[in-house]
């Protein structure tokens, strides 16, 4: 994975989107790996009788894309060093997530990269939203 | 149901070995039916595994806070990484909960999370829990 260069950032510069399609398959994955057991997860009867639609995705999963999402414009997880959001809505079974952001403060001296975030759901719905990244980039 | 009396609990789960097989799962969880990405590397939010559940997972345990679990969102996670984390490590992780307020009919609870390698801090983060019904 190659880093974008530190001096030829501007604020304002757009993040590579990445788009991902969430199925139950990949959901009940996440919940096994992640030790998660809340049935609102997996179980589309439960989901149901709590006032959910249906069973929705962790919003720990979406985070987990947009960490991705990030990384992969840094040039490798290692140097995502913050990253959080606000779980505004639910991301629903084959529904496709798109995550973006874009540069909102460059420390060249750190090379230290902020940016703001986001994820949407295909459906129009905002997943992940007040989202703030941040990486660290050759200096 | 959680008030501003609960301030200060704090939860704490030393030891947690944070398991390659287990995290690559996870990595591969996150992928769906993409390639991992970075097939070596611990996914940072894997810490939900080494830090968030080892700690929040007693704190919904904790019957004299008495957090229903059916009306549970899990409303904001924010993660700091200090350090990268590595398959074998041993994490120490804690949890405090640092807020207690209602709004809007509904108890926001704010926890403090640090997890820790033989001393270094390598995660810091914070999570709002949202508990559906107030208390008063």
């Amino acid at each position: 994975m190659s880093a974008p260069a530190l001096t030829a950032l501007q604020v304002g510069d757009a993040i590579t989107p990445l788009s991902r399609r969430v199925t139950q398959v990949q959901i009940n994955a996440y919940a096994e790996a992640s030790g998660d057991p809340n049935p609102i997860h997996t179980n589309e009867e439960f989901a149901r009788a709590v006032g959910l639609p249906g069973t929705i995705a962790h919003g720990m999963l979406s985070l987990g894309i947009l960490a991705g999402a990030v990384a992969r414009w840094a040039g490798g997880s290692e140097r995502l060093t913050a990253l959080g959001a606000r779980f505004s809505r639910p991301l629903l079974p084959g529904d496709t997530l798109t995550c973006s952001g874009r540069v909102i403060a460059v420390e060249e001296a750190s090379g230290v990269v902020s940016l703001a975030v986001e994820a949407v759901s295909d459906r129009g719905d905002s997943v992940l939203t007040n989202g703030r990244a941040q990486v660290r980039l050759d200096t | 149901m959680p008030d501003s009396s609960h301030v200060g609990r704090t939860y704490v789960a030393p030891g947690q070995v944070v398991d390659g097989q287990r995290s690559r799962a996870f990595a591969a969880a996150l992928a769906g039916d993409d390639p991992v990405a970075e097939p070596e590397a611990v996914p940072p939010t894997f810490a939900a595994v080494y830090l968030l559940f080892p700690t929040l997972g007693q704190l919904f345990g904790d019957a004299e806070v008495g957090i229903d679990l059916a009306g549970l969102i899990h409303g904001e996670q924010h993660f700091t990484w200090h350090a990268p984390v590595h398959a074998g490590d041993v994490i120490d992780a804690s949890a405090r909960i640092a807020s207690v307020q209602e709004k809007r009919g509904m108890t926001f609870v704010g926890v403090d999370l640090e997890a820790a390698r033989q001393g270094e801090v390598v995660c810091s983060g914070s999570s709002v829990l949202i508990v559906r019904g107030a208390s008063s």
